[in-house]
């Protein structure tokens, strides 16, 4: 009797140990999948430098210096007045386009916007960028596995990275 | 966690296209920032938009922390129709969310 006892105490604990470190996993947010930011790639953001955030964004494929790409950055274009707000247009005569990217050379995160369009989207495309200050500014399309490069140097009055 | 936004989205036809245009309202707060006592402003921005034409996904834009404060944006979508639904969804990286919504005039 005293041994059964014994035995039954046991497992209680045991039991009771395991529910509440459960808990407190579950508590500290280890357990919480992180679907929120599994979207958005993140290593490709944070890339320091240029070569990094194109490659880990674009991936590897031949590199082509192109003029399919029309790319117009600044109003007048190649000056800024407020680096908060640079006007930013692209458009390409491109088919079958798997990603757009636009980087900002001097950023403290190259990487500033990306674009994954469906075969309903067509150009132009414009948008504002931060940037922080006079820098090239890089516009990247990958499209039949092939990387389109093109860029313009802006020049910044008021850097706008804040 | 939905924020009070004024998002506005116009969208209109343009020569067989559509032609859209979204301005969301979003303070897009780097994380290097600083606020009138000089400390630094937490990172707070859009991370994530997503456009749908009549619950058919047209486009992804993924931002960096480099887009404007109030982030613009214009495209076009090949065809359309006047009456087309054009929604938006946008979600920045605390978990802030926002839809909104037009019709093709």
């Amino acid at each position: 009797m005293r041994d059964n006892f014994d035995e039954y105490r046991r497992k209680l604990l045991k039991q009771s140990i395991s529910a509440s470190t459960l808990a407190m996993v579950a508590a500290s947010g280890l357990m919480i999948p992180r679907v929120l930011l599994a979207h958005w790639p993140q290593d490709a953001f944070n890339a320091e430098t240029l070569e990094d955030a194109i490659l880990t964004f674009l991936g590897e494929a031949e590199e082509v210096n192109e003029e399919t790409i029309q790319f117009t950055i600044g109003s007048p274009p190649t000056y800024a007045v407020n680096g908060a707000s640079v006007p930013v247009e692209i458009s390409s005569s491109l088919e079958n386009i798997e990603r757009v990217a636009l980087l900002v050379e001097k950023n403290p995160f190259p990487l500033a916007m990306a674009l994954e369009p469906t075969s309903a989207f067509s150009f132009p495309f414009k948008t504002m960028l931060k940037v922080a200050e006079d820098s090239e500014i890089i516009a990247m399309v990958r499209a039949d596995g092939k990387l389109y490069r093109t860029s313009r140097y802006v020049e910044i009055d008021i850097g706008g990275c804040a | 966690m939905t924020t009070k936004t004024r998002d506005r989205i116009r969208a209109k036809l343009l020569d067989g296209n559509t032609l859209i245009r979204i301005l969301l309202s979003h303070p897009m707060h780097t994380g290097r920032g600083k606020n009138e006592q000089e400390e630094l402003i937490p990172a707070e921005f859009i991370q994530d938009i997503r456009c749908w034409r009549n619950q058919e996904e047209v486009l992804t834009v993924k931002c960096g922390t480099a887009t404007s404060r109030n982030p613009y944006f214009a495209f076009q979508l090949k065809g359309g129709e006047v009456g087309d639904t054009i929604s938006l969804r946008w979600v920045d990286n605390l978990g802030g969310k926002g839809t909104t919504e037009t019709k093709v005039v």
